[in-house]
């Protein structure tokens, strides 16, 4: 805990606090550059994602990424419907996604007072998501390895993964640094499967083409009439679809 | 009392002859003032931001860069020291002060057909516009070219100046036009291909010209490559407000309307619309368009589908005043695709004007699209809804990318 004292919000504290907020951006306002005339345009203007080069971790260690794939892959296992989050690339996201500013907490507040939450407010504890995996890999492994005569989780069968995984998630296993790392690991999946491809999950825009999703299109003028028939185009990604490249069919 | 009155009556006298010189004073310079417009100096010889008339920002030319001069009255750096004979040789025979040679991206050509009363009113009006100090080094161009008397030759194979002659088998409104277009208004300068000595093929007039990485559309009455589907008052439109329901300028173009047609009278504006709707194109019959299942084809309506169609819209209409119509448009029809590609590539922006102050802007796609993706969504829209012109090559739009970049 890193602070002791109680934080109890008041009606008096709320007040001021948000007088002070306007007060402070009301002046920033005043400082903000003024345009008149035409609006400013310059050529090349375009602040693109920067997808991260592959064939590499950024984040995880070969270990912490083979377990990190091995979870992925129970989580969304591969069927008839689609592939399985490792070969989605779920790992992938994860690892590029803790390699940014949501892995520090860079855009977070994360100075006490500590409160314990609700469970819909999420986590509330002072560690970014970097650490909070690399103590929850950590918890894991150390359960699995003593639970199955020293074995990792990847080397586990498919049913024993699961049930380690359910008893994670159901609190079964009490491990204080590892708290509410199910639930982020699950949601960090689920992202990795249905973000952009550019992001390095959600490969060949396999989560779309599951959901019907249409991917990041921004017109539909030529179908909002055609009621009751499917929507006739493949997803897209930001970076674009395979039927681009000449002669791709 | 007499003597006093009579001294106010020679006060008043004074007053009447002063104010009588200074109205016709006036009416010259404001008469200039216009002509100035017309003449687009400030396209030139302002740079962008800059202080107006005092030289403007570098001119790429095939044959190297040129700095347009100062021409503000400044005495040390621009024409305060010349003599309207100076100003005058310099329009009509493309020799300046001292018998120093212009080169024709000063588009003397052009304005040699002005009439004298135009470039006196020129003249009084350029000597009233504040003086600026800077000194501008106009000729940058590389050996040979640096030798300003090569231009005596040039001019020889080239120039032949003579004044506007009107003609009588026209309305008066076609000669104005005539005399607009051909003189002050300087349109051939970039909308007339050029000879490889950089001289208007005269042959081809107004047939689209290319220069600064940009195509200056075929403007003549063709009903594929230019304009033949405007009528009068979609030119007078476009010259006046930057857009009418084809088309919004961009480019070098909108600052032509911005900087000057939108100032035109309206007079003046139909006389030009006039004039352009008597020009022949070439008529050459127009291509046969791709096959709509060419894979190139296929694979332009992909990207054009995913990225063009919102604003464009997918039968290639866009939207008036707003986006241009790509569907059977001068620019998209033309043979050369220069300026197509440059704005996908770099994106553009409407040109601001009174009239239509908004500037809708396109987006950059150079960071998104390859170059044999631009090269495809371009085929696809050169070859669709009626449009029909040579495919576009990923190697044309890898050059421009290249010239763009420096």
């Amino acid at each position: 805990m890193t602070s002791s004292t109680p934080f109890r919000p008041s009606r008096r504290g709320f007040l001021s606090s948000t007088g002070m907020t306007l007060l402070v951006a009301s002046i920033a306002g005043a400082k903000a550059a003024e345009h008149s005339g035409t609006l400013p345009w310059k050529p090349f203007a375009a602040l693109p994602p920067q997808p991260l080069p592959g064939g590499r971790w950024y984040v995880f260690t070969a270990d912490e990424a083979r377990m990190v794939e091995a979870i992925v892959d129970r989580l969304i296992p591969a069927d008839d419907l689609s592939i399985g989050g490792k070969e989605a690339g779920c790992a992938t996201f994860i690892d590029r996604q803790l390699a940014g500013s949501y892995g520090s907490s860079e855009r977070l507040y994360t100075q006490g007072p500590f409160l314990p939450g609700l469970p819909t407010q999420g986590y509330q504890g002072a560690e970014a998501p970097v650490a909070r995996y690399r103590a929850g890999l950590a918890a894991l492994a150390q359960h699995v390895r003593s639970q199955f005569a020293g074995k990792a989780f990847a080397d586990l069968a498919p049913a024993d993964q699961d049930k380690v995984l359910a008893d994670f998630d159901a609190g079964k296993v009490a491990y204080p640094a590892a708290a509410g790392f199910f639930n982020l690991l699950l949601q960090n999946s689920m992202e990795g499967f249905f973000a952009d491809p550019i992001y390095g999950g959600n490969k060949d825009m396999a989560g779309w083409k599951l959901l019907g999703f249409p991917g990041a299109r921004y017109d539909y003028r030529d179908y909002v009439t055609a009621h009751n028939q499917p929507f006739p185009l493949p997803p897209l990604s930001i970076a674009g679809r395979p039927e681009w490249k000449v002669g791709s069919k | 009392m007499k003597k006093a009155a009579l001294l106010a009556g020679v006060i008043a006298a004074a007053l009447v002859s002063a104010s009588g010189f200074a109205s016709d004073l006036f009416d010259r310079i404001n008469a200039g003032r216009y002509k100035a417009v017309l003449a687009d100096c400030a396209a030139c010889h302002t740079k962008p931001g800059g202080r107006p008339f005092a030289g403007g920002a570098p001119l790429d030319t095939p044959f190297g860069k040129l700095i347009p001069s100062n021409i503000t009255p400044d005495r040390e750096t621009g024409i305060g020291n010349w003599s309207y004979a100076d100003f005058r040789g310099a329009l009509k025979e493309g020799v300046g002060k001292g018998g120093k040679r212009l080169y024709p991206a000063m588009p003397y050509p052009a304005y040699s057909t002005m009439t004298e009363a135009d470039i006196a009113d020129l003249w009084a009006y350029l000597q009233k516009i504040e003086p600026v100090s800077n000194r501008v080094v106009s000729n940058q161009l590389p050996f040979p070219f640096s030798i300003r008397t090569v231009m005596i030759g040039w001019n020889l194979l080239n120039f032949s100046p003579s004044e506007f002659k009107p003609d009588p088998a026209k309305s008066a409104e076609w000669n104005r036009g005539a005399y607009l277009l051909n003189g002050p208004a300087h349109c051939g300068t970039c909308h007339t291909p050029k000879s490889l000595l950089g001289a208007d093929k005269t042959d081809q007039f107004l047939r689209a010209g290319n220069l600064q990485s940009w195509v200056a559309p075929d403007i003549t009455n063709d009903a594929h490559k230019g304009i033949g589907g405007w009528a009068a008052e979609d030119i007078v439109a476009y010259l006046k407000t930057g857009a009418n329901r084809f088309d919004i300028a961009s480019g070098p173009m909108a600052e032509v309307v911005a900087n000057s047609t939108q100032y035109w009278t309206d007079a003046d504006l139909n006389a030009v619309a006039t004039y352009l709707k008597d020009i022949k194109g070439a008529g050459t019959a127009p291509p046969r368009p791709l096959d709509a299942g060419d894979p190139l084809m296929l694979a332009g309506k992909a990207v054009f589908t995913d990225r063009c169609s919102a604003c464009h819209v997918s039968s290639g209409e866009g939207a008036p005043f707003l986006f241009p119509k790509l569907a059977k448009a001068p620019v998209v029809n033309g043979d050369d695709p220069t300026s197509l590609i440059r704005v996908v590539l770099e994106g553009s922006q409407a040109g601001s004007t009174k009239a239509r102050p908004t500037t809708p802007a396109m987006p950059s796609f150079a960071w998104n699209l390859g170059d044999a993706e631009v090269a495809s969504v371009l085929s696809y829209v050169r070859n669709s809804w009626g449009n029909a012109a040579p495919a576009v090559t990923p190697a044309q739009v890898k050059d421009m990318r290249a010239k763009l970049a420096r």
